[in-house]
């Protein structure tokens, strides 16, 4: 075998072994579908649902939809980025801060951003404000906590032996403090992301302005079961493409390289 | 030779949540240029809180620090430090582990890459340029860590138990290599170390310190061979060399705890 042929073989055994418990899945419910005969109304069987998803697909109905939750997560995610970051550092490298906001951070963590929803609608409608201001609160909580507790978790001997080598503070951010912390930042990322569009659907089916949510609360005001199931599977299919595409590329390059992978 | 470092009436005390606990007692010494000057003490007698404070990582309860006259008031790259182990970043190649002090002074690519380039030819680490450290075993990463100090070129080099979490093999050789090193560079070396033979195998000046609260007391200088190179082959077969050990070894063992 060449190498290539190798790497092929491989390729395709690890993309059968992360689909294999896909087809089960689909086996089981198909199976209670037809051995229960289940009437249409509670479920549908899987060929219904593909029907119903090229149908979504063909008149542009998904797209329109998917792009909408997609175009919002990506938002909160750059702004809760970008806020939450320098936040976690200011608290992370100041030791009476870190302490003091530790307790208020995991209080929050314990109010889910759904918990803020009466208050948000309250506040800004029934309108995307709202949804976006309820990701970004869910994202940006993990991602202080866990950019807080990288830093605080960087050995001392690094700052002291480049302090050594005659860096000045700022230099040590860069070549310490950031790439020491980012195993967790990566981390933060990735649970933010994943209550992040947990929270945005639950947001969409309440507020009703677009979104996978308000598609498949509004398929259910029909009775349409097949559109349910099918924005139900897009849902997860797009958090795990999401996570791919964006987390992984950045682990696979830093992190996993230097060998302080964090899980 | 005039002193390079000069510590005077030091002492220090850690404040902690049951009150000051005093880690060293009154030390007093000077170490010349190009000198290798070992402490060898109890653990926990203070050798590591004399180290950060000649380091500039605190600020002595007591007393006087000068690094060639002037007083230490912080961190500083005329003095290199060599810690025992957690200080060589994770996310640097060895190659841009070695150069990061002269990354951090400026020095020109060219320059920089033959300094590099001569350090992990000295320290035995060809091959492995652009190896990440967990990569390498901890023998290697501690010749990164020395080497990286080497490069920066500082005039005054702390070693703090810089081989004590190697094996006891590698150990062996990565102590030959240093004297390798210091003699080819003339470097002033502080060492700290547990070990006595370490100490003594090193050292131009051996240092033992008292238990807690640690103290000086006594000095031994030892005897170079015209090279000045070490070797543990003829260290174990020479008789005076064996005879000092032994009595470093009697003065630290009267300390133990």
């Amino acid at each position: 075998m060449t190498t290539l042929e190798r790497i092929g073989t491989v390729t395709i055994a690890r993309t059968f072994k992360t689909l294999l418990p896909f087809a089960v899945l689909i086996a089981v419910w198909w199976g209670i579908k037809t051995g229960a005969d289940v009437p249409d109304k509670l479920l549908v069987a899987p060929p219904a649902v593909w029907a119903s998803f090229t149908g979504l697909v063909s008149h542009g109905i998904l797209a329109e939809y998917a792009s909408a939750s997609l175009r919002l997560i990506g938002t909160a995610a750059i702004i809760s980025f970008v806020i939450g970051v320098p936040l976690g550092f200011a608290v992370g490298t100041n030791r009476y801060a870190a302490r003091a906001l530790e307790g208020t951070l995991r209080f929050l963590q314990g109010i889910s951003g759904i918990a803020w929803l009466p208050l948000a609608i309250l506040w800004f409608g029934f309108s995307q404000t709202t949804t976006l201001t309820i990701v970004i609160y869910t994202l940006i909580v993990p991602i202080i906590f866990n950019t807080m507790t990288g830093v605080r978790a960087i050995p001392e001997n690094y700052a002291l032996a480049l302090q050594s080598l005659g860096a000045g503070r700022l230099r040590i951010v860069r070549d310490v403090y950031l790439p020491g912390a980012l195993p967790s930042i990566i981390v933060g990322v990735r649970l933010g992301m994943g209550y992040g569009w947990r929270a945005l659907i639950a947001s969409e089916m309440l507020v009703r302005q677009g979104g996978l949510g308000d598609l498949i609360f509004g398929a259910r005001t029909f009775g349409q079961i097949d559109r349910i199931m099918v924005g139900m599977v897009v849902i997860g299919t797009l958090y795990i493409v999401v996570d791919r595409l964006l987390v992984q590329p950045v682990e696979t390059l830093t992190v996993a390289r230097w060998g302080v992978l964090r899980r | 030779m005039a002193d390079k470092i000069e510590v005077s009436g030091f002492r220090h005390f850690f404040r902690t949540e049951i009150g000051s606990v005093q880690a060293t007692g009154t030390i007093d010494l000077s170490i010349k240029a190009g000198e290798f000057v070992t402490l060898v003490g109890p653990s926990g007698c203070g050798k590591t809180t004399l180290l950060k404070a000649i380091a500039g990582f605190l600020t002595p309860s007591e007393g006087n620090i000068l690094c060639d006259g002037i007083p230490v008031r912080g961190p500083g790259r005329e003095r290199g430090v060599v810690f025992q182990e957690l200080a060589i970043l994770p996310w640097r190649t060895v190659r841009r582990n070695i150069g990061h002090g002269l990354e951090i002074a400026r020095v020109p690519k060219a320059e920089r890459e033959a300094t590099v380039a001569r350090l992990i030819g000295l320290m035995g680490l060809g091959g492995f340029e652009d190896r990440y450290p967990h990569e390498l075993s901890g023998g290697m990463r501690q010749r990164v860590a020395v080497a990286r100090t080497w490069a920066a070129d500082p005039e005054v080099i702390l070693m703090d138990e810089p081989f004590a979490a190697v094996d006891a093999m590698t150990r062996l050789t990565l102590q030959e290599e240093l004297g390798r090193l210091c003699a080819a560079t003339r470097k002033t070396v502080f060492f700290i170390t547990h070990s006595v033979d370490e100490a003594v195998f090193l050292a131009d000046r051996v240092l033992v310190m008292t238990r807690r609260p640690g103290t000086i007391k006594a000095e031994l200088e030892i005897p170079r061979s015209a090279s000045g190179g070490r070797d543990w082959d003829s260290f174990t077969s020479d008789p005076l060399m064996q005879k000092i050990a032994g009595d470093v070894m009697h003065l630290v063992h009267a300390e133990r705890v």
